[in-house]
């Protein structure tokens, strides 16, 4: 057996692998690693300082919401860790139809939405080793924001994290896609990130809204992002809600998978694959 | 698979908007509400077919419609109208199962991980394909063979030389057995040793497995050494589809051959074959000789039966002169006989 052979193993489910290799590639960059975790901690030490300054005045601005100094505090704490342990790399598909080399990745026989969603997975999975662990465990002693114990409300984090993630990747897959139409797409991806900052509820939970714009609100995918995760693990919201939430959560994974499948259906007939 | 040609392209066209912008400022404030348009015919209306094992080259001047036709036989280009089926595949319409059957090699691009070593994107692409394990190990081992790949295996992808990168490049080409090649500009930048690597490759490859290719190339030394059809596009038509031997014969008027003498033989005259030029003075005469009246041959028995002759060589003009002209006036390609 020649040497090319002898270093390769049996063969490899291709998603599986996808994932596998994503997360390999994000060894290469160690000090990523680093700068990441501190800051994290960073955000969290600076919403949390916020929250307690809200808090603290002699007229406490709990803005009408059920949320008390601690509560609040615990909030902020782990919609930071939900918002971290969801990270997901950018697709590179404006970027890749801007240069071309999208079609390097159309040549091979390969459900392109799927490869991404393993690729970005791999991606994920990586910050949670590297910085949701790390965060999570400095956290726990540094804003005395103790997890619950009830196995339900770790049960419902898990689900509703899942859809929520799912939702995450539809939205920033469905942007990226854009980009099949339009040449330069940095307007639209401001516009999401803008968007994913009011209303997903990492930074403000949604109960500090008007109350004219909750209800609007709740009509976008993005509190089902990192709002109903953190508030159903915490407690704010009661559990009998969660039924019909993440009922809310599997509308839109459905409805945004289905807009992407289209778009990605139209965007390849549309595609005009640059260069030579 | 079906009996019958192995591709098929029929009367395709791809045509392209062109906004054009207006000079100036006011030029582009306008612009924002209305734009001058034009279409440009990339492809126009172009037919032919490849048997299996065929390797052909597939030329033309930058703008030609080179690439705009690969893209569309890879399926990554939806044409503006017309056929085309790859194995009784339509590419853009099933271009998944279309890239099973083919092999893309982009020159100026590569289909490797960047940042992943080339190991792992051989991993990769043997789980996207999915090479059977046995057959794995022997293209593997092939390849290894012609193109010298263990040397490179565990380097990264970003660290690789152009010439290394073009081999592994190829080599991810062939991993799943393709019954089609389509090769866009293989030796671009490439040294002449490296360049000669990928030649003896690509002739190995198509007559040892009787893969077929179709080579995009600007180098027309590759189409001499590789290609026995060669298919010529200029500004989106064939203007040439048909043997590159014939297509020299029908431009090769003269040929040259050039006689070192033993000493100057002074005056050199050849009575019996008046249409023969003489040039040059010296130990060293080369004569023009008009293919169609005279052959090659005759010339050399009349000059050796007169002449002490030391050394003779016979100079054919090679196809990149003969394509040259092509470009340089395309309906000399349909003008009837070109007088000499």
């Amino acid at each position: 057996m020649t040497g090319a052979l002898a270093h390769f193993g049996p063969r490899r489910r291709v998603y599986p692998s996808f994932f596998a290799k994503a997360f390999q590639r994000e060894l290469a960059y160690k000090f990523e690693y680093f700068i990441g975790v501190f800051n994290g901690l960073l955000f969290m030490f600076i919403f949390t300082s916020l929250w307690e300054a809200v808090y603290a005045g002699p007229t406490a601005a709990t803005g009408g919401t059920a949320f008390t100094r601690e509560g609040i505090i615990t909030y902020a704490v782990y919609a930071m860790l939900v918002r971290i342990s969801m990270t997901q790399e950018e697709s590179g598909i404006p970027a890749k139809v801007r240069s071309g080399e999208i079609a390097m990745d159309m040549i091979k026989p390969v459900n392109y939405m799927l490869m991404t969603l393993a690729e970005t997975g791999g991606g994920t999975l990586f910050h949670w080793v590297t910085r949701v662990a790390p965060i999570f465990a400095v956290a726990l002693f540094a804003f005395d924001a103790w997890p619950p114990s009830d196995p339900l409300n770790w049960l419902m984090l898990g689900v509703s994290w899942v859809f929520g993630y799912l939702i995450f990747f539809y939205l920033n897959f469905a942007f990226a896609l854009l980009a099949f139409w339009f040449v330069e797409t940095f307007s639209f991806q401001l516009m999401k990130f803008g968007l994913f900052t009011l209303f997903a509820g990492g930074i403000v939970p949604i109960d500090f809204f008007p109350d004219w714009l909750q209800p609007v609100i709740a009509f976008l995918p993005f509190p089902s992002i990192i709002y109903v995760p953190t508030a159903l693990f915490i407690g704010h919201i009661p559990a009998a809600e969660a039924g019909s939430l993440i009922g809310v959560q599997v509308a839109w994974t459905v409805g945004l998978g289905l807009l992407c499948r289209v778009m990605w259906g139209m965007g390849q007939r549309k595609l005009i694959v640059q260069g030579g | 698979m079906s009996e019958g040609p192995l591709v098929v392209v029929d009367h395709l066209s791809r045509h392209f908007t062109l906004t054009e912008s207006r000079p100036g400022f006011w030029g582009s404030v306008t612009g924002l509400f209305s734009r001058a348009t034009s279409v440009r015919r990339a492809v126009d209306d172009i037919s032919f077919s490849l048997e299996a094992g065929e390797f052909v080259g597939y030329v033309g001047e930058n703008g030609a419609g080179k690439s705009t036709t690969i893209k569309m036989l890879t399926g990554i280009l939806v044409p503006t109208s017309g056929t085309v089926r790859v194995g009784g595949l339509v590419p853009w319409e099933s271009r998944r199962e279309n890239s099973r059957q083919i092999g893309v090699v982009f020159g100026q691009r590569s289909q490797l991980w960047w940042d992943l070593p080339v190991r792992e994107s051989f991993d990769l692409l043997r789980s996207i394909f999915r090479v059977p394990e046995g057959r794995f190990r022997e293209n593997l081992a092939e390849l290894d063979d012609a193109l010298e790949l263990s040397p490179l295996l565990a380097t990264p992808v970003r660290k690789l030389s152009l010439g290394q990168r073009m081999r592994c490049d190829l080599a991810a080409a062939f991993l799943h057995d393709p019954k089609i090649l389509f090769l866009d500009e293989p030796t671009i930048g490439l040294d002449l040793i490296a360049k000669d690597h990928v030649r003896s490759f690509l002739k190995r490859i198509n007559q040892t497995r009787r893969t077929t290719i179709v080579l995009t190339t600007h180098d027309m030394d590759d189409i001499e050494a590789l290609c026995e059809r060669i298919v010529i596009l200029d500004e989106g038509k064939i203007v040439y589809d048909g043997a590159t031997e014939s297509l020299k014969r029908r431009y090769v008027r003269e040929k040259g051959v050039v006689v070192e003498f033993h000493g100057d033989p002074g005056v050199v005259t050849l009575p019996d074959l008046p249409t023969v030029r003489v040039e040059g003075e010296g130990a060293k005469r080369r004569f023009s000789v008009p293919v169609d009246s005279v052959g090659v041959a005759t010339v050399i028995a009349a000059v050796a039966a007169r002449f002490a002759v030391k050394d003779i060589s016979i100079h054919e003009p090679k196809v990149g002169e003969v394509v040259k002209r092509i470009y340089d006036d395309p309906a000399s390609l349909t003008r009837p006989e070109p007088g000499p």
